[in-house]
């Protein structure tokens, strides 16, 4: 009885984990000014997997949600970037929303 | 911040809209972006150009250019075809770098020949970007059988602040210009106050001479 609760429960964490999962981060070379932002913004929202984007300029940093039951491999992200003219350093999924991105990079670097 | 950015920014787009002028920026902003630029500068020249650019390599256009000598009395009126071309990016970790290329054909007019010539234009610019620095060099050449003028333009920006994607971006920018085809006698030197936010970028300001000077462009 205890081994299919605990079993139960650890799938419903993993499950939970995957479908919180719909933002990804990718740090950029070459993003310094507003116009590369809005080349950037252009691109991704052109796939139409994407839900939303953030950049930041301060971090370097493009931020992807995507729409439910889609996806974007790491290699179209990555084509698309270069696509628009920009160097991609690394491709990461993170467990958080866009908007909880969006408040982390409005924390401002002290 | 903000409140004293809220405050300047009506006037500095007002400033831009009376006072016209004359600048640079990137002939090529983003792919599948329009960019449409017009410049001013007070006794020399006024430029409007719209460009596309199907890559962010490559942007294609028309422009209308008009140049005045204020040491001799002639004018030039030129509505030119452009191609713009990116010959190399360096994206650096904090930093951008371009070398960009152009070439043209269009017609000219001028008050000192007849009827209308064809004009030839070629140029280019090279920049190096990041969020608190700006400098750039650009040569600019339209020639006919009659004439021959070039504008070479150094900029040297600095941000007071590190802007990000949604902030309002102010610069301070140094300009100094060079005409050859008797436009102008010697270095032009200006001051430049430069604004952006989002997909619209407003310049304006005086040369050593007291001559307005101001640019705006928007892309989308």
């Amino acid at each position: 009885m205890r081994i299919p609760t605990l079993f139960l429960g650890f799938s419903a964490l993993i499950l939970s984990s995957f479908a919180s999962a719909t933002t990804i981060e990718l740090d950029v070379n070459g993003l310094v000014c507003a116009f590369c932002a809005q080349g950037i913004q252009k691109k991704l929202h052109a796939i139409p997997a994407t839900a939303d984007v953030v950049v930041s300029l301060e971090k370097k940093l493009v931020a992807v949600s995507l729409r439910d039951g889609q996806d974007i491999s790491d290699d179209d992200l990555r084509h698309a970037l270069t696509d628009a003219g920009y160097t991609v350093k690394d491709i990461r999924h993170v467990d958080e929303s866009l908007d909880d991105v969006r408040q982390r990079l409005k924390t401002k670097t002290p | 911040m903000s409140r004293f950015v809220g405050t300047r920014w009506p006037a500095a787009l007002l400033l831009a809209v009376v006072v016209p002028s004359l600048v640079e920026a990137k002939p090529i902003a983003f792919a599948n972006g329009t960019t449409v630029m017009t410049e001013y500068g007070a006794g020399t020249m006024e430029e409007v150009q719209a460009f596309y650019a199907p890559y962010y390599w490559l942007s294609a256009g028309a422009g209308y250019l008009q140049l005045d000598s204020d040491e001799r009395n002639r004018a030039r009126d030129i509505r030119y075809l452009r191609v713009n071309y990116l010959v190399k990016r360096w994206n650096l970790d904090d930093a951008q770098a371009n070398v960009f290329a152009w070439g043209g054909l269009g017609t000219a007019t001028g008050n000192d020949f007849r009827g209308s010539r064809l004009d030839r234009n070629a140029g280019f610019q090279a920049d190096y970007e990041t969020r608190r620095v700006y400098v750039s060099f650009m040569s600019d050449l339209h020639e006919s059988d009659r004439y021959s003028h070039r504008v070479d333009t150094l900029q040297l920006g600095v941000a007071p602040y590190a802007y990000d994607y949604e902030d309002l971006a102010t610069w301070f920018v140094v300009q100094g210009r060079h005409y050859t085809g008797d436009l102008h006698r010697g270095m032009e030197w200006a001051a430049l106050l430069r604004l952006f936010k989002g997909g619209a970028w407003v310049e304006a300001g005086v040369t050593t001479k007291g001559k307005p000077q101001a640019m705006m462009m928007i892309n989308f």
